[in-house]
């Protein structure tokens, strides 16, 4: 036959000799890890995804990696007293990757697109206290809103909310277009996504790399292994245990930062036993979410009250948290009717090693404290349908959002959506604290408020959020002018290959 | 011979047709839903149910299958609702690469396999064939993915001779770089065929080498090789092609496993991703495929067997 071991042999050899032409020159290569569902920016759920938003398309306003929201599109802003009117200014000149000249009319028809409950944008639910968005010249676009609302700019940072063309929605699916530093050239799924420079990007002299792969490896070792071997050259979401070990391997760099997505147990309040908040603040007593960091996060992460992270200027940094004791929390249990403590099984999700891990320390650290839990592991992708609200504990944890409010309001006010589906918590104090930063402009009154909200929720807990996580990336010694974004995403504008 | 080939082919239609409703029925009993999967995180209750209305997930399940089964007969494998495309030119593109895969290790099996067996067995109980044994040995009881992630991490990431992973099209890169993708990958797939194929032929062979009719040509004087060749292996060889027929059908799961090892852009990384994403249709679609695949080969054996051993044939005369 042809193939005999030698000749398998001098292919190897010969292959040695290829491998350094490899890429094309400039071509950054980033190795994520699933393959893209949609290439519409409005229709994008998750972070693979969102690292592509954030490459082919502008929106009205980004936010750079200190989190700071600076104008990207928009050329300024300003907002009427009641905060309900806002007016955005466009930046002149800038061009869609098809040549066409981009105008408010496109903004226009991309938020209204998006608001249609037919199109079912995952982008809808955060942003439903904009009522219409109108352009009244071709570069000025007035966002009307429901309610008063502070936050507007923050919150169009957000990944699905990009500009796209009116003209070109129909092909959005396949060959979408944008204004953004990269073109898009192809998609092979389970393969990778080719993008191209934008040769009349908005930003003279940006982007600097000729291009980007996104690169899809789904097995964690073998991606590690081919930013090792140099098929990738930045390595997306390392996972928080190998941080330390490819930190200390010479030619890769890791960067791992604080971030605000946050992990948490999910205790039901509208159904035994979690419904009595003395359990809830058993549950509390008996663990300390340092030993939850450095067990279950390999010490990458910080114990936050809230999804307002330690990092942020928001944060109670002077709250008091009662210290870790199981004989005041079995005192709690014994006064709720359980002085035999509580049995009950916990739901952990498969696919999720993280919060699997947090599932197995809480079940080990909070024994001495009364509780008893069996464990239960279910898939996450059947995570939403058949746990969401049913059980009366289980782990998740969700992504940053981009705005402090949209961050706490949805968990935690009353009646909205996120806390509809977790907890179902419900607490006077914490709805007027939410209510009053959402509706005013003013700094001081929104951080007074979020630390009221904070210190209410450390007495009358919801569920546990034990902390917020790391983010981490590598990179190759020869890529420059990257760096790891909390919000999981990249900008790379400014990166170069040497 | 010619109704021997009808019925055969009849019968696989057969196999076709309750397999796309076996497949119909266990994709729909796994639990999740692909309004979920394609929500995410946003899932509310009423974005869940505008989508599963804009999707047909609210049919009965005999409609959903009369459609998916009345489509397929039109030749259109559905859409896959997770990317929004048809899914027969995903599903085919994916396969070409596949059947890349597939086919280099099926040749490299089958050649090196009944090789390694055929040198095995005539020089059974030598330093050789201990050596090739217990290779043999360690190759079918250590799984495909440990071999995979071990080749990454000595020939690509250690010793920097092969790519991690992938997959470069022959047309854009060249043969080399084409071939330097599939080098790994192939061995891997192939090394435990190979020691499961080896190992029949050995025996087979150690039982024909030893039959009354192989000692009865020996003292006729005949040379070694004529032995071998003329007398030995055309019997030792039918269990290897039937065993061959059955790799196939491991060499197609198989392949799951190797391309997520390898991140090889091929059907077995369609296939999990439709599974994780709860893509439906483009499991049915990718699952229906693979079971055709699986039934053609085994129509191939069939008929080639009974071409090889007359004892089998059916139908009397025979051409």
């Amino acid at each position: 036959m042809s193939l005999t071991r030698r000749s398998l042999i001098a292919a190897s050899l010969a292959a040695t000799t290829i491998r350094a032409a490899r890429a094309a020159p400039g071509v950054l290569r980033v190795g994520i890890s699933t393959s893209l569902n949609g290439l519409d920016p409005l229709m994008t759920t998750t972070g693979d995804e969102y690292i592509f938003d954030n490459l082919c398309f502008n929106g009205l306003t980004r936010m750079r990696e200190d989190l700071v929201v600076e104008p990207d599109l928009a050329a300024s802003w300003s907002y009427s007293d009641d905060l309900k009117r806002w007016t955005f200014k466009l930046k002149q000149g800038v061009k869609f990757h098809d040549g066409s000249v981009m105008e408010a009319a496109d903004v226009a028809a991309m938020f209204t697109r998006m608001l249609d409950p037919a199109t079912v944008s995952p982008a809808r639910s955060q942003n439903d206290m904009i009522d219409t968005v109108v352009a009244t010249d071709p570069s000025t676009v007035v966002f009307n809103l429901k309610v008063p609302y502070g936050g507007l700019a923050d919150i169009l940072t957000d990944r699905q909310v990009k500009i796209t063309p009116r003209s070109a929605v129909a092909q959005m699916k396949t060959k979408p277009i944008g204004t953004g530093p990269f073109k898009f050239v192809s998609y092979t799924p389970g393969d990778r996504v080719v993008l191209t420079r934008n040769p009349d990007y908005f930003e003279v002299g940006l982007p600097k790399v000729a291009g980007v792969e996104l690169r899809i490896i789904p097995e964690i070792s073998v991606r590690v292994a081919a930013l090792q071997a140099g098929d990738i050259d930045i390595l997306w979401d390392l996972p928080l245990e190998q941080v330390k070990e490819v930190a200390g391997q010479s030619g890769l760099r890791a960067e791992s930062i604080p971030t605000a997505s946050w992990d948490g147990a999910v205790l039901n309040n509208a159904i035994p036993p979690f419904n009595d908040v003395r359990v809830r603040q058993a549950f509390h007593l008996g663990v300390d979410k340092k030993d939850l960091v450095e067990l279950a996060l390999f010490g990458q992460g910080l114990p936050t009250i809230s999804p307002i992270p330690p990092t942020h200027p928001f944060y109670a940094k002077d709250a008091v948290i009662p210290p870790i004791d199981p004989a005041a929390a079995r005192k709690l249990l014994a006064a709720a009717g359980h002085p035999d403590g509580i049995k009950i099984t916990m739901i952990t999700p498969i696919g999720r090693p993280l919060r699997e891990r947090l599932g197995v320390t809480l079940q080990q650290l909070l024994k001495p404290a009364g509780f008893d839990f069996q464990i239960q592991r279910v898939p996450y992708s059947s995570y939403t349908a058949e746990v969401s609200g049913k059980a009366p504990i289980y782990i998740d944890g969700f992504f940053a959002r981009p705005t402090i409010d949209t961050s706490t309001f949805p968990f935690l006010h009353t009646g909205a959506s996120w806390n509809n589906q977790l907890w179902h918590y419900s607490n006077p104090a914490v709805d007027k604290a939410l209510e009053t930063a959402r509706t005013s402009g003013d700094a001081t009154v929104q951080k007074t408020n979020y630390i009221a909200m904070q210190k209410e929720l450390v007495t009358t807990p919801a569920g546990m959020f034990c902390y917020v996580t790391n983010f981490a990336c590598a990179f190759r010694g020869n890529v420059d002018g990257v760096h790891t974004h909390p919000m999981r995403w990249f900008d790379l504008r400014h990166a170069t290959l040497s | 011979m010619a109704g021997h080939l009808l019925y055969r082919l009849l019968s696989t239609l057969g196999v076709l047709l309750v397999m796309s409703m076996l497949i119909f029925a266990i994709v729909h009993i796994l639990p999740g839903n692909v309004a979920y999967a394609i929500l995410g995180e946003y899932a509310t209750k009423d974005a869940v149910a505008v989508l599963q209305a804009k999707l047909g997930l609210n049919d009965p399940l005999p409609v959903q299958y009369w459609h998916w089964l009345s489509g397929m007969l039109h030749g259109n494998l559905g859409d896959s609702v997770m990317m929004q495309r048809p899914a027969a030119p995903l599903i085919l593109d994916a396969l070409g690469r596949s059947a890349i895969l597939a086919g280099l290790s099926f040749l490299l099996v089958a050649s090196c396999g009944i090789t390694l067996g055929v040198f095995a067995a005539t020089h059974q109980g030598r330093a050789f064939d201990r050596i090739a044994t217990f290779a043999q040995l360690l190759f079918i009881a250590i799984p495909e993915f440990f071999w995979g992630i071990l080749a990454v991490l000595v020939f690509a990431s250690w010793m920097h001779l092969l790519p991690a992973t992938g997959y470069d099209p022959l047309s854009e890169s060249g043969l080399l770089h084409w071939i330097s993708h599939l080098i790994l990958p192939v061995l891997v797939l192939s090394c435990g065929l190979l020691a499961h194929v080896s190992r029949l032929t050995r025996s087979a062979m150690i039982d024909v080498l030893q039959s009354r009719y192989v000692l009865a040509a020996r003292a006729k004087g005949f040379s070694a090789a004529r032995v071998l060749g003329r007398h030995a292996l055309p019997n030792a060889l039918l269990p290897a092609i039937t065993i061959l027929a059955i790799d196939f059908g491991l060499l197609i799961g198989g392949v799951v496993v190797i391309e997520t090892v390898f991140a090889f852009p091929g059907l077995g990384r369609l296939l999990v991703f439709s599974i994780e994403h709860h893509d439906l249709p483009l499991l049915q679609a990718g699952m229906m495929v693979v079971t055709a695949i699986y039934a053609l080969a085994n129509l191939l054996a069939d008929l080639s067997y009974a071409a090889l051993n007359p004892r089998i044939r059916v139908g009397g005369a025979t051409a």
